[in-house]
């Protein structure tokens, strides 16, 4: 996933498409647990300060489990995993911070995909949505993208912007 | 299209090789050339160019 942070209420939250963390600054007190254990994700030097590409989920679970505070919390992607969630995950959003939990139901509701198609151009669909390719490779995308419909694009299937040059027209 | 509550269901965009591009799931569909506005469970999208039914597939990427 390219794009991994946003902000969030009261913070910002950042996703490897299968857990999201939150990250809370004023809950904060600098224990230093996160980027001892794990810089290659939490590193305070760095902008953004979480990479959640540095480490395995397992990883990152563990290590934000260990905040001493809510300042980071976690969740699964797929609300049926985060049912009955095992007080031993400390940090989970269950138990830290359970007005997420709401948060994020209403904010899926009011998830909205929108598919336009350009006059004589791409079909530009934006929103929060699973890309897949043909055969099996999914992927979680947020935003924009912009997909050829004239057939002569060299980027296949992305729009590099050759229907002008082949003068495509919708007919 | 009907599925549980419970369900996060995030729309579904599919490209098929040498084929349409599928939408499924909850998404606002326009085309700003023929002013339609829809809100359709799934569609089927024309990526060759060749479709007489445009925006549509109609198969023709076969022929």
């Amino acid at each position: 996933m390219e794009k991994g942070n946003n902000y969030f209420s009261g913070g910002r939250k950042y996703t490897n498409g299968e857990i999201t963390v939150y990250w809370k600054p004023t809950a904060c007190v600098h224990a230093s647990f996160c980027y001892r254990e794990l810089i290659e994700v939490f590193d305070p030097g760095r902008r953004p300060w979480v990479d959640m590409k540095g480490a395995s989920t397992e990883e990152i679970i563990r290590v934000v489990n260990m905040c001493p505070t809510e300042a980071l919390t976690w969740k699964w992607n797929d609300e049926e995993k985060n049912v009955n969630i095992s007080p031993d995950q400390t940090n989970h959003i269950n138990f830290r911070r359970p007005e997420l939990i709401e948060k994020a139901n209403t904010e899926d509701e009011k998830i909205s995909v929108s598919v336009k198609i350009m006059p004589d151009g791409p079909v530009v669909i934006n929103g929060n949505f699973v890309l897949e390719y043909s055969g099996n490779r999914k992927e979680f995308k947020e935003g924009y993208i912009s997909l050829c419909r004239c057939g002569a694009s060299h980027q296949m299937p992305f729009c590099d912007g050759r229907h002008r040059k082949i003068g495509y027209e919708d007919k | 299209m009907e599925q549980g509550k419970k369900e996060t269901s995030l729309t579904e965009i599919k490209i098929i090789d040498g084929g349409p591009l599928e939408i499924k799931g909850k998404f606002s569909f326009r085309d700003l050339k023929r002013d339609i506005e829809d809100t359709p469970d799934e569609v089927s999208i024309c990526r060759c160019g060749k479709s007489s039914d445009k925006p549509f597939c109609d198969g023709s990427h076969e022929k």
